[in-house]
């Protein structure tokens, strides 16, 4: 049999960088982003707040082959910021947003109890 | 027509999707923290311990369906991964039985548990559960005469789960009760037998999660759907609105005391087209969306409560989220 491991998917091999950093050599303040073993839940979202950040020139992710774990994003900034600050704000900015949701979602949940009981 | 409040809207036509025209796409917007708080809400509308219904206000789409990708694919639970076969002389092949019993919930709360390290072989008391299941059919003995039922004739010819029988291992036994690890149905058939068959099963359940093998998810089905919107454009009357009534999902549109149609709760409507097939009717009508307002299922598959998986949903993308942060930082 020659199937891949099931944890394939999910687990770093020994040795692998879960995020890889490599520089447009053709445009200024570009960066394209490699995060391995993560797919479109996160890929998708991150671009999305990263297009919400209006220094951010361009933003758009790729999962190159189905079968490969990871998936790629490319960052492009105005002069006076870099994609590396630019995705760490974004994931900032996702960490507070997620916060928010595990409050607001356990008050809702209270609130729920409380009317039936 | 009646003013729309500032909801950002996708308007159903009868040939197309359309964009309101005060809509400018939500990805455009600038994003700030403060205007999100504001903004966003949760609210929930059924909740038991099998089935949640609740809606999220104010989010983007790209969130969505991350939760529902996480609850489905990562969130994680126990399954049975493991089947030590002494003896099968069903008619049930090995490996189609072991299949089968993988797929059977079990009500252990995978937060108790951790995960197994890949190269181990022997499990731990905090990581692994055993089962065994040893069944064997028989003739029964004092059948009535004249009876040709398979109950009547046979002893144990059908194995439910109900057979399947832990054994602690360590200290397992003062930790987790039987009845909170067990399968979450006693009464899934795994294998029907005749006298002479005979059953020796070995078990053993790990943690997992969805990506790796969907007996793993904890839920049945996490979907989401946008929230319907109908609004009426001009009176509708008489046998008009008995036409209008029949053309959306029960209950959706209502007729009050002077035939006069109205819109009772859209929130349950399939928003299926039907109105725009007759032309009497389809003027008065327009079918929209609200593009921020997701309504969510979540259907549990019986280990944890369906507000659980959600939060710990939430949960692992915040750690996701808080590695990644570590991992940038260190560049």
């Amino acid at each position: 049999m020659n199937a891949p491991p099931t944890f394939e998917s999910f687990l770093l091999y020994d040795g692998e960088k879960k995020v890889q950093k490599e520089e447009d050599t053709k445009v200024t303040n570009a960066a394209i982003f490699t995060v391995n073993k993560e797919d479109h839940t996160l890929g998708n979202m991150i671009r999305h707040q990263l297009l919400k950040d209006p220094k951010v020139l361009f933003a758009g992710y790729k999962v190159p082959h189905p079968l490969e774990h990871k998936f790629v994003l490319r960052i492009q900034t105005t002069s006076d910021y870099t994609p590396q600050e630019a995705f760490m704000n974004a994931i900032t900015d996702l960490t507070s947003e997620l916060s928010l949701f595990e409050e607001r979602f356990k008050e809702a949940i209270k609130e729920k109890k409380d009317g039936l009981d | 027509m009646p003013k729309l409040e500032d909801k950002p809207r996708v308007i159903l036509e009868e040939f197309r999707v359309k964009n309101a025209p005060d809509d400018y796409g939500m990805a455009d917007e600038k994003w700030n923290f403060k205007k999100f708080v504001k903004k966003f809400r949760i609210v929930i509308v059924r909740m038991d311990n099998s089935e949640m219904e609740f809606d999220l206000i104010g989010i983007q789409p790209a969130f969505a369906n991350a939760f529902r990708r996480l609850m489905l694919s990562e969130v994680p639970s126990m399954a049975i991964e493991k089947v030590m076969i002494k003896n099968n002389t069903s008619i049930i092949q090995d490996e189609v039985l072991a299949h089968r019993l993988g797929l059977i919930p079990l009500k252990a709360d995978p937060k108790l548990f951790e995960y197994r390290a890949e190269d181990s072989t022997d499990g731990t008391e905090f990581d692994t559960l055993e089962f065994t299941l040893k069944i064997k059919c028989s003739a029964n003995k004092s059948q009535p005469k004249d009876s040709f039922r398979a109950e009547d004739l046979y002893e144990n010819h059908s194995v439910y789960s109900s057979s399947i029988k832990w054994h602690p291992i360590g200290n397992q036994a003062s930790v987790h009760k039987e009845t909170e690890v067990g399968p979450v149905h006693s009464d899934i058939l795994i294998s029907k037998m005749r006298p002479g068959h005979e059953l020796d099963l070995h078990l053993v359940a790990v943690k997992g999660i969805g990506k790796d093998h969907a007996k793993f998810s904890p839920v049945a089905t996490a979907s989401y759907r946008l929230l319907p919107e109908i609004t009426l454009t001009r009176e509708v009357t008489g046998g008009e609105a008995t036409l209008l009534q029949s053309c959306f999902s029960p209950c959706v549109i209502g007729i009050d005391s002077d035939g006069r149609a109205f819109v009772r709760d859209a929130r349950y409507d399939s928003c299926s087209r039907n109105v725009y097939r007759y032309d009497s009717i389809k003027d008065a009508v327009v079918l929209s969306r609200i593009r921020n307002h997701f309504i969510f299922n979540v259907e549990s598959v019986g280990a944890m409560l369906p507000s659980v998986i959600f939060v710990e949903a939430v949960k692992i993308l915040r750690d996701k989220c808080k590695s990644l942060l570590d991992d940038l930082n260190n560049f």
